[in-house]
């Protein structure tokens, strides 16, 4: 297994900036950077509408199993997906080749500024996201057993 | 591959139920769903066919213990158990951190388990993730069935290895053990990570999580 992603509370802020200011600039409601096992990584805007974790799962598997339609007109992968809804959509671009991202807007914005936009987004959260794998390492969070407040971990009610 | 956040003050884990159609891996997830508080988890999304069958995956997510501060999120997947359908598990089984492998008891099953547990064996080998080396328990399930193996006899065959793993006598219908072999699971992948962290402790060295009461079968050090 591979070193633990650790994100630290300046990570956070700096991905925080980058997503803030795409969101502001693309009008977009939410945007949520996640790894392609389905992973939330980070997440920024208007979260109380809807389930994050599972937009992030269902959108990590629709990103995959596209995959194989891309190989078939002789592509590796699309590198972006549009999913056109009657008021709210979805757009994911891929950040780099262990992360994806998923931004969702409505009538404020269109889908031609959200993708100008999360072009140049993405190569920041790449870049960023790349000083985290090289810094590598443990999570640096420790902890024994009697640091966990319930057991059993999941109680049968 | 778990995630942690100190800003959002989160630890994220990815648990995958895994084992041959039919077996009995949605039932859990559904079990879990319904009887576990309202309050610690999301939505079960279940993305089958008409028939009921996994077509893609199902998902889970949990709220389980607070650790200093940190609130551990499992995000529960099952696979698609169906031979054809290998391309989506690989997928599920990306970042995975611990797995539950479902067998089926029936005699007749036990090719289906075998060759299932020789897939997940393949499929983790291609992200470069020993089945030696991630946490894992296996789940004897259907035990309520009359036409079964004996217990010995699937340890015999899916639990012979060097690194012999918990198991668990289940019926997911009824729901018995059901949690019992997720919440070990939970505290081998929670040990595991423990260990992970590289700052040096000026408390004692720790000891083992607390496991819960004796609900296990066949236990073995893992």
């Amino acid at each position: 297994m591979n070193a633990i992603p650790c994100l630290t509370i300046e990570d956070v802020a700096n991905l925080d900036g980058v997503l803030g200011n795409f969101l502001t600039k693309a009008e977009a409601e939410l945007t949520v950077v996640i790894d392609r096992g389905g992973n939330v990584i980070s997440q920024f805007g208007d979260m109380t509408v809807m389930d994050v974790t599972i937009i992030a799962a269902l959108a990590a598997g629709s990103f995959a199993a596209t995959k194989e339609l891309a190989r078939r007109i002789g592509e590796v992968e699309f590198n972006a997906l549009y999913h056109q809804g009657n008021g709210n959509h979805i757009f994911m671009n891929s950040v780099d080749d262990d992360t994806i991202m998923i931004t969702v807007f409505g009538r404020r914005t269109t889908v031609g500024l959200v993708r100008f936009y999360s072009a140049s987004t993405a190569q920041s959260v790449a870049a960023l996201l790349k000083a985290l794998q090289n810094a590598g390492g443990g999570h640096g969070f420790s902890f024994d057993a009697s640091d966990i407040t319930a057991t059993p971990v999941f109680a049968d009610q | 591959m778990s995630i942690i956040n100190y800003a959002s003050r989160e630890i994220q884990f990815k648990i995958v139920y895994y084992g041959p159609a039919l077996c009995g891996k949605t039932t859990n997830l559904g079990y879990i769903h319904q009887r576990i508080n309202p309050e610690n988890r999301g939505d079960l999304v279940s993305l089958a066919t008409a028939a009921d069958r996994t077509l893609f995956f199902d998902f889970l997510p949990l709220n389980a213990v607070v650790i200093k501060g940190f609130v551990t999120k499992f995000q529960l997947y099952t696979v698609p158990g169906q031979v054809i359908y290998n391309a989506t598990r690989q997928l599920v089984l990306r970042s995975v951190d611990g797995m539950i492998f479902v067998a089926d008891s029936q005699w007749e099953k036990m090719e289906e388990n075998v060759e299932s547990f020789k897939n997940l064996e393949d499929n983790l080998a291609k992200q470069n993730i020993s089945i030696d080396e991630i946490p894992y328990v296996l789940q004897y399930n259907k035990r309520d069935l009359e036409n079964i193996a004996p217990v010995n006899y699937l340890e015999y065959v899916l639990n012979n290895r060097k690194r012999r793993v918990q198991s668990f006598e289940v019926i997911s219908s009824t729901g018995q053990n059901v949690f019992a072999s997720l919440n070990a699971v939970s505290q081998i992948l929670l040990h595991k990570f423990s260990k992970q962290s590289d700052v040096p402790k000026t408390a004692p060295a720790p000891v083992a999580i607390p496991v819960e009461p004796p609900i296990a079968q066949k236990s073995a050090a893992v």
